[in-house]
């Protein structure tokens, strides 16, 4: 079987653009020796109530760099949580920020998604501190200050289906 | 023990990983690869950005696999990266999709276990509104999935895990995998 879709759009569509504000970001880097362990103390009991909306991770020189965001409370209770353990692992703490996010059909099968938005975001003089696109998806984490000018740029950039 | 459910599971085509690591700089280094890669209308199939702690930064694609010869050499033609920007790259990965209902920091962490376990690597993670995607090596990607199914229950009625619709945006409409 086989499908093939060809988009043309004057402006890319969009289901919405949606925000959660007021998060915080964890930066956690992981040895590539400590992957397992580090998993482990994700898969705890007091781990499954943690509401991430946004999780990323690189592979960095040594291991997988992580990038988590999370409501402020729990935020703090993980970054508490992280210092408390004898993981070698270093981390950092950057409150308040927000993310933006999208999508769109066939988003990770079409070249220019990307294009279009950070160049949108880039042109308004916003810093992108991190961001994720997977499957049909856009993430963008902003400083929370930020989200209001990146949510008009984004829907003057994109159309959003009615 | 009662295994944790997901919604869902997926397989990529195959796939090419890009990192590119490199200091602050005043045009922002994604704006610029990802114009760079739409202008020869090569796809991203994932993205990820963030700036590390020792206040690098890293900007990690996945491209469709057929893309790579012509992307890297895109991407290491100088004058490409600003000054002091370096890049790695791997071909013939795959990302694992699984859709889990809830609590995706156990997912992560269950599928880290897994895999370390079983030797198989991870070079990347992202997660949207109900999925989290793992990039793997893609010939380890069948194995992936195999673990991910026996320690996970997925739906009876589940959908297949390798992708039997191929996508193209194109002005030309073009027929077959890949290019």
């Amino acid at each position: 079987m086989e499908t093939i879709a060809v988009y043309w759009e004057s402006r890319i569509k969009t289901y919405g653009f949606q925000r959660i504000p007021r998060l915080a970001l964890i930066e956690l880097s992981c040895p590539i020796n400590s992957i397992k362990p580090m998993g482990e103390v994700f898969t705890r009991n007091d781990m499954q109530d943690l509401k991430a909306p946004f999780i990323a991770a690189q592979e960095s020189d040594r291991g997988l760099s992580f990038v988590f965001c999370l409501p402020e409370k729990e935020g703090t209770a993980f970054h508490a949580f992280l210092e408390q353990t004898n993981m070698p692992t270093s981390h950092r703490y950057i409150y308040p920020v927000g993310i933006i996010f999208f999508h769109g059909p066939h988003f990770g099968d079409r070249y220019g998604i990307a294009e279009t938005t950070f160049s949108a975001i880039s042109k308004e003089g916003i810093e992108v501190i991190a961001s994720g696109c997977a499957a049909s998806s856009v993430y963008l984490i902003l400083a929370q200050d930020d989200l209001d000018r990146a949510e008009q740029v984004l829907t003057k950039t994109f159309e959003v289906a009615k | 023990m009662e295994k944790v459910k997901l919604g869902g599971m997926k397989q990529s085509l195959e796939l090419c990983q890009f990192d590119l690591k490199g200091p602050d700089y005043p045009e922002r280094i994604v704006p610029r690869i990802s114009k760079l890669l739409a202008s020869r209308k090569i796809n991203i199939a994932f993205l990820t950005y963030s700036k590390l702690n020792n206040e690098s930064h890293q900007l990690t694609i996945c491209l469709n696999q057929c893309d790579f010869t012509r992307s890297s050499g895109i991407l290491n033609t100088e004058g490409t990266l600003p000054k002091g920007w370096e890049i790695q790259s791997r071909e013939h990965v795959g990302i694992l999709t699984v859709y889990p209902h809830h609590a995706p920091v156990k997912i992560i962490g269950s599928v880290m276990v897994l895999f370390a376990t079983q030797s198989l690597p991870i070079y990347g993670i992202a997660t949207s509104l109900s999925a989290v995607s793992f990039i793997t090596d893609y010939r380890s990607i069948d194995k992936g999935s195999e673990v991910i199914q026996n320690s996970f229950q997925l739906p009876d009625d589940h959908a297949p895990i390798r992708p039997e619709l191929i996508y193209y945006q194109s002005d030309e409409v073009k027929r077959g995998k890949g290019n």
